[in-house]
């Protein structure tokens, strides 16, 4: 029963809380059962934001930015930094301002602001050609069937054809062996091939790429001929480091040929598959190496691994299955009992992978297409930490990977807005501390007053790096309160609370930007009333908070029971914020503010966050990615999709998520993120079987049929990755997409309550109203 | 002593003719000679003997038209003895009616399988032997039926190693080489089934994906030099005709791909891994060129260090030897898979021939060895012989076996193959410049019969896929007689097992040490002889010898003064040495007498001469091999088979010069390249310099232009090589002459 999203709820800051008022101490915050965490979009475009073409003012202690909540003595030409209080001088060319010479980040409504930065200097970096250039290494898997092979290399060269002129583009190809593509070498195609099967360090990918630099014995040049067209810088002869751009990276203008050629020559991996096993195939080592290269060439400055998987990794380093195929790939269950012998080892492959990336800047895209699994579990850690992006289909000739993978590259409205080499900094005031993020991002590990002894996601720090996050990106903050006993005098005590999310970046046009978002919020005496409490709880933000919460401790707490903690935690959100009398369950009422929380839980109680053994541990591990990187009212709609039903009668209605909803008469529309159903009841695919809509008189029919496949597209069109869209029929095959999100409220259990035209889900799932029962009874106990 | 007088061999090889006289079916002298063809029937004939006894065998040697070896293609099996294994041949003799033949060399009575079985004639001669081609001639091929095949016979296989490192580049070696191969592509034998492939390197091996579909070859480059891989399971070795196109490509693109190399490193040791690896499926010819000392990797060599300070010591022969024991092993693996390695060697500096070599030595190769390439000089020689190995033919994954009779076996075996069993030589690849020299041994203290047999049988890959058995057989008489064995001495047989083994001594001992034994056995073989008839005649201090080796005293200098063989430290470069002790140990008779003892011709004269009848240059006397054969006023050729140095005359008349070499008949000849000009005496010379690279195409004779008195050119092209004249220390030949007689009639 979502409600159609208010799609500004998160207003020119990108910010929304669970809590909007801050109970004052680590014990009552404790007692609001759901954290203190704000999910903030860090560079989510909004039209009001004002760009700065000016360098920020800091404070001198605490360096936080000069922000419209600064008390600001016009005569005086001092600030007061609400962080810290500190006194701080204008500096000599502010001397112009006055109440009402305002500079933009003062004026109240400008809470979000956006400075630009001069561009990177990036001493590392000499090479005139990148410094705005996007920068693309393919990384593609060749041990596919030729059908698979085709469709991705279609996708490949239209992604080619839409990249900016200047974009440099390098091609790495791998199966049994990696393939590192020279694609500055003009004489043929010419290919540097590492082993599969062994762990190669970035100084061996260096050496055997000839761009080791100069001084070692092979420091004559790069082995196996020099480029004729390359105008390698040379100094003293030699050949520097950066000749790898003009070798293995090219502007997509001047590669484009020679790519497409070399992709229309491409053979799947040549190496024999024995019957009965799996192809041998080296993801790992690939990955390595497409860093390694990347290390070398662009240290600093962004650039996108994009990795196109078919299957899984079976060779050297990060392998997740063996290859012979009568072992399957681990299951949850194999993870639960600690069989699967390859995970814990390719896991921590992926989390050094996830360094070096992170050290160097970059960041890893996965897109995965197989019908089993290709271990999206064990790399999740390298694509999350470096904020790349995940897709997982089935196909790489399905429109989820084809669509999503175009979308990447386009530009204007459709673009997702890649930027690159983010940092995210966090001011806040005394007292509170910082516990971590969860999402896509890696702690930098910096130590402040504000660092939480207790840690969830990446923790430890008051700054974060993020080698890649676009528009959409979302990350989930969880704050602490600092346990110190509190002055009890009233007149010192300030009664707001700030916290200033500082994100610098590099947009897709390569222009270095700082957003400061300063926020404030009210510290309350809950201990003395909850109502302003409870008035400033945001449910769904609450409600995803909890799945992000839970997704992270399956995954880190061992022996974790999901289910049991989070009815607990039900059960205490319900018995300290709900009215009733002491062991009558039938008294019990929620505040309108807490209303929709409890069906959020049942909802992510049956969800595919928490009920991981319906799925492979890649779909878990991409679901999470995707949970922990969206904004929350996507989350929420991954959580309780959405539904809304479309009849003669009225207009499209929102329609309770239950089998209830299903008529014969209607047409129901299921958002659940990942999939968008098109859900037609029985009479009216009976009257579109017979072409109704196509007679003149039945045009109400036609726009009928119409509007639901109107407004997924709208869905669709706005999503990435692109969800999968189902048209389907009541009693047909594909239903089970819809039914399997829906209440069970008429299970085969109770089927002689069902009304006409309805449907049964076979499910032992306990319905919504069951569920609400228990809670009512468990809530009111003494 | 008039030295005039002395004998020399100016008519070249000598072949004793009694060898097809006495044995008329006996196979041609070209495939097989005997040291003698006098074989003793006792021990103590042997030991008084002194001279080798042994046969050099050429299997495959190139026939002139109209004596090709016939083909024989039994229906069944091929009729052999049940008990030796000897082929069947024209001395075996049919008996009971036909049902049944005897053995030449056990004995053995055979049945004549039905298929075989012909009637016999009143004379016992079988009715059908004009139509049996094995029943009346020396040699014979067999078609071999599958139980003479381990596997499907191979497709003719050619593989190519190439150094790209700068040196190779700069040196032009690799526009020779890509330009030549690929003007050979039409010629290689096997068509259609012929398989080709590359490997180029410097500090990584760079292989190339050829598969026939491409429209350009892929280039792979593997830099892991300590745990090399080959990136590709198939199209590394491609079947020519259908990847052409592709071949094509990569051999237009190669020179200019790397001409920006500046890579001085060499992975030759990971790179010939590498090619084992491509190859080893297959087997086939591997063609190694090689420019730079091997720097890195496995197998890496370093600069030993021609050091003057161990010659003489007992650590001198280890320089002439491979130092690392990866190059043998590579050898030994080749073998067992059938490849042969030819070395084609380029450095201006030193690059260890002496183990590059040893791929060679053990595989049936050869080591072809240009010093100081450059493409501008060297170029034309490097292309033709280059060719020469590509279209000649070739016999694939082949063994030979030399069977004699009873009494008599081959004890030891000389040149380049590894043995697989006492008397098996494995032979990768052969062809028709390849002959191997082996001693005899009796094995019994009496041999009673009165004729001994020999068979020399290969098995082979023809190019066209068949399996054959090349059979060479001969018949020599038993002797009891040593006179008879001296007379009946092959000169040219016997300086080819001396060169062979005393190559081989400088492999253990000082080249001091190789010439003195060398000399030692001539002298203790004249004064057997000298004693035979010591008795008999006063001899006083004449010198005597069997007419049959009046040659062998000169030929025991040129040996001494080959560049294997010669002198000391400064004397020749180490790896010069080494190369050319490599290539007399494979060379034919004829090929090794004319490169120890080259032709020598005045030719100003011939120009002069305005007839122009073609064969008129046979007329030209060759001269001894002498300064003072050179006359100042005259223009001269020296010819040893594989070069041909022209000299002249500090009086030389100028037109001729002018005619020859046009505007730059004054110029430093070191700069000028002979070619033709528009003028009838140019031409002239031009035809005979052709005539003479005809007579043998197994290498091509380069010309160097030499100056009277232009040293040290002159010296080292022409000087140091005049046999017969005292150079730096060593005799001339009169000296050599009365020393040997001396040391004869010592103690006599
Ligand atoms: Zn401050
Ligand atoms: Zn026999």
């Amino acid at each position: 029963m979502s409600e159609m999203a208010n799609p500004d709820l998160e207003g020119i800051d990108g910010v929304r809380m669970t809590w909007n008022v801050w109970p004052r101490t680590k014990v009552e915050a404790s007692k609001c059962v759901i954290p203190l965490a704000a999910s903030i979009s860090p560079i989510r475009p909004h039209p009001d934001i004002p760009t700065l073409p000016y360098a920020p003012l800091r404070c001198k202690t605490c360096s936080a930015i000069l922000n419209c909540f600064s008390r600001v003595d016009f005569t005086a030409k001092i600030w007061i930094c609400p962080f810290c209080y500190q006194r701080n001088h204008f500096p000599h060319h502010y001397s112009m301002i006055s109440e009402t010479n305002l500079p933009g980040e003062l004026y109240p409504q400008f809470t979000t602001v956006q400075y630009t930065l001069p561009q990177n200097p990036d001493p590392n970096n000499n090479n005139p050609s990148s410094g705005s250039s996007p920068v693309f290494v393919f990384v593609l898997d060749t041990c596919m069937i030729e059908e698979e092979m085709g469709f991705v290399k279609s996708a490949l060269k239209q992604a080619i054809g839409l990249l900016p002129d200047n974009a440099l583009v390098g091609f790495v190809s791998f199966g049994t062996q990696a393939q590192v593509h020279e694609l500055g070498f003009s004489d043929m195609s010419k290919v540097y091939v590492f082993r599969g099967t062994k762990e190669i360090s970035k100084e061996q990918v260096l050496e055997q790429l000839g761009l080791g630099g100069g001084g070692g014995r092979r420091n004559t040049g790069p082995g196996g001929g020099f480029p004729k067209a390359a105008a390698a810088p040379l100094q003293n002869g030699f050949p520097t480091p950066n000749s790898g751009v003009t070798r293995f990276l090219l502007p997509a203008s001047e590669c484009e040929y020679t790519l497409n050629s070399l992709l229309d020559e491409l053979q799947t991996d040549q190496w024999h598959v024995q019957p009965g096993y799996r192809a041998s195939r080296c993801t790992g080592v690939a990955l390595s190496v497409a860093a390694g290269l990347l290390g070398a060439c662009f240290p600093g400055t962004g650039a996108r691994i994009i990795a196109l998987v078919g299957g899984p990794c079976t060779e050297g380093p990060g392998t997740i299955v063996s290859k012979d195929l009568s072992e399957p790939v681990r299951s949850h269950k194999d993870l639960d009992k600690d069989a699967a012998p390859y995970y814990k080892k390719a896991v921590k492959f992926y989390d050094s992978l996830a360094k070096q990336l992170v050290s160097q800047g970059h960041v890893l895209d996965l897109f995965a297409s197989a019908l089993d699994q290709v271990g999206v579990a064990e790399m999740k850690v390298a694509v999350e930490r470096s904020g790349g992006l995940v897709v997982l289909s089935e196909s790489f000739g399905h429109s989820v990977f084809k669509d999503s993978f175009k979308r990447l590259f386009e530009d204007g409205e459709q673009s997702l807005g890649l930027s690159f080499n983010g940092t995210l900094e966090i001011n806040c005031s005394k007292d509170i501390k910082i516990q971590g993020i969860i999402g896509p991002c890696t702690s930098l590990e910096k130590k402040g007053p504000n660092v939480a002894d207790t840690v969830y996601g990446e923790g430890n720090s008051v700054a974060w790096k993020m080698c890649g996050l676009e528009k959409s990106t979302c990350l989930t903050v969880f704050f602490d309160l600092s346990p110190s006993e509190r002055s009890n005098t009233p007149g010192t005590m300030n009664q707001q609370l700030y916290l200033q999310f500082l994100t610098s970046y590099e947009n897709p046009e390569g222009k270095m930007f700082l957003r400061v978002t300063t926020i404030t919020r009210r510290w309350i005496d809950s201990s003395v009333s909850s109502e302003e409490l409870v008035q400033g709880f945001d449910q769904e933000t609450a409600a995803v908070v909890m799945a992000r919460l839970t997704s992270f401790k399956m995954e880190t707490e061992e022996g974790f029971d999901a289910t049991r903690w989070l009815d607990r935690s039900l059960i205490r959100l319900c018995s300290k914020f709900g009215d009733y009398r002491k062991d009558d369950p039938s008294s019990f009422t929620l505040n309108p503010c807490f209303s929709l929380f409890p069906q959020f839980m049942f909802n992510l109680r049956r969800s595919q966050f928490i009920q991981v053994f319906n799925n492979s541990p890649d779909e878990t591990a991409y679901f999470r990615m995707l949970l922990n990187r969206e904004n929350i009212t996507n989350a929420a709609v991954m959580i309780q999709p959405s539904l809304i039903s479309y009849s003669f009668d009225t207009m499209p209605q929102p329609a309770l998520l239950d089998v209830a909803s299903i008529s014969a008469d209607r047409i129901l529309l299921l958002d659940s993120y990942f999939s968008v159903v098109i859900f037609h009841g029985l009479t009216i695919a009976q009257w579109r079987n017979m072409g109704y809509q196509n007679q003149p008189e039945h045009v109400a029919f036609a726009q009928l049929l119409q509007a639901p496949r109107s407004d997924a597209q709208m869905i669709i069109r706005d999503r990435f990755p692109v969800p999968r869209l189902v048209v389907c029929d009541q009693h047909g095959s594909q239903a089970r997409f819809l039914l399997a999100k829906l209440n069970p409220s008429a299970t085969y259990n109770s089927a002689h309550d069902m009304a006409a035209g309805t449907d049964v889900i076979f499910t032992d799932d306990v319905s919504l109203q069951v569920f609400f029962e228990h809670l009512q009874r468990l809530a009111v106990q003494s | 002593l008039d030295p005039k007088a002395l004998p020399r061999p100016l008519d070249g090889d000598v072949e004793p003719k009694s060898f097809a006289e006495m044995y008329p079916l006996n196979c041609s002298s070209r495939y097989l000679r005997l040291t003698t063809t006098a074989i003793p029937n006792s021990q103590s004939l042997v030991s008084r003997w002194h001279l080798p006894l042994g046969a050099v065998v050429c299997p495959l040697a190139e026939p002139p038209d109209g004596e090709e070896v016939p083909i024989v293609n039994f229906a069944s099996s091929i009729i052999r003895c049940r008990r030796c294994r000897t082929y069947v041949n024209p001395y075996v003799t049919f008996t009971d009616a036909g049902r049944k033949w005897r053995c030449n060399i056990c004995s053995l009575l055979n049945d004549v399988p039905g298929e075989y079985f012909a009637p016999l004639d009143a004379t016992g001669r079988r009715m059908d032997l004009d139509q049996r081609p094995e029943l009346t001639k020396g040699s014979v091929e067999f078609v071999a039926p599958t139980e003479y095949m381990v596997r499907p016979p191979m497709p003719p296989l050619y593989f190519f190693l190439i150094d790209v490192s700068v040196s190779a580049i700069r040196s032009g070696m690799i526009e020779v080489v890509a330009q030549t191969i690929r003007s050979c592509l039409d010629e290689l034998p096997g068509f259609p089934r012929t398989q080709i492939g590359f490997i180029t390197y410097d500090s990584a091996i760079h292989f190339y994906n050829m598969k026939s579909s491409l429209t350009q070859p892929q280039m792979m480059v593997v830099s892991d030099l300590d745990d090399l891989f080959v990136p590709l399971p198939d199209d590394l070795l491609v079947n020519l005709s259908e990847s052409k196109n592709v071949v094509e490509t990569f051999l237009d693109s190669l020179p200019s791909m790397f001409q920006d190399n500046v890579n001085v490193e060499s992975a030759f040791g990971p790179a010939l891994k590498a090619a084992f690896m491509v190859m080893s499926q297959l087997g086939g010819k591997l063609l190694i060129f090689q420019n730079t000392l091997p720097s890195l990797g496995v197998g890496r060599l370093k600069l030993r260090g021609d050091d003057l300070r161990v010659y003489g010591t007992d650590k001198e022969h280890a320089l002439r030897i491979a130092e690392d024991p990866f190059y043998k092993q590579m050898a030994a693996d080749f073998t067992k898979f059938q490849i042969a390695v030819d070395v084609f060697a380029f450095s201006d500096k030193y690059t260890d021939i002496a183990s590059l070599g040893t791929l060679a030595k053990y595989t049936g190769g050869q080591v072809c060895y240009y010093p100081n390439f450059q493409s501008a000089i060297h170029g034309e020689k490097l292309k033709h012989e280059l060719a020469r190995d590509l279209t000649r033919e070739t016999a694939w994954e082949s063994v030979m076996r030399v069977r004699c009779g009873k009494g008599i076996r081959f004890s030891s075996y000389h040149g380049n193959f590894m043995l697989r069993s006492t008397d098996l030589l494995a032979l990768p690849a052969v062809d028709c410049d390849k002959a191997f020299a082996m001693q005899l041994s009796l094995e019994e203290t009496l041999l009673t019969n009165q004729t001994v047999f020999f068979q020399v049988a290969l098995l082979y890959t023809a190019s066209c896929g068949e399996r054959r058995i090349r059979v060479h057989t001969a018949a020599a008489p038993v002797v009891a007689d040593l006179g008879e064995m001296y007379r009946q001495a092959d000169t040219g047989a016997i300086v080819s097992l001396f060169s062979r083994l005393a190559i081989e001594k400088t492999l253990s001992s000082k080249l001091e040490d190789a010439r003195n034994a060398l000399q030692l056995r001539m002298v203790k073989a004249l004064k057997e002889y000298r004693n035979l008839y010591a008795v008999q005649h006063r001899l006083g201090a004449r010198m005597i010898y069997p007419e049959s080796l009046k040659f062998l005293v000169l030929y025991g200098l040129a040996l001494c003064k080959s560049i294997p063989l010669r002198g000391g430290y400064a004397d020749s470069q180490l790896d010069e040495r080494c190369a050319a002790g490599y290539t007399m140990m494979s060379l034919p008779v004829k090929k090794l007498l004319n490169l120890l003892y080259p032709s020598l011709i005045r030719v100003d004269e011939y120009l002069l001469k305005p007839s122009s009848q073609v064969d008129e240059f046979k007329e030209i006397k060759r001269l001894p091999l002498a300064a003072e054969s050179l006359d100042s006023r005259g223009l001269y050729i020296y010819d040893d088979g594989f070069r041909l140095v022209i000299w002249f005359g500090r009086m030389l008349s100028p037109d001729i010069a002018i005619n020859l070499l046009g505007s730059e008949f004054a110029a430093e000849l070191s700069r000028v390249i002979l070619g033709e000009h528009d003028n009838e005496m140019s031409r002239k010379l031009m035809r005979l310099i052709n005539k003479l690279r005809e007579n043998d195409r197994s290498s091509f004779q380069l010309c160097h232009l030499v100056r009277q008195g232009e040293q040290p050119r002159e010296g080292f092209f022409l000087l140091a090589n005049l046999v017969e004249d005292q150079i730096g220390g060593t005799s001339g030949y009169v000296d050599w002459v009365l020393q040997i007689h001396r040391q004869v009639q010592q103690n006599a």
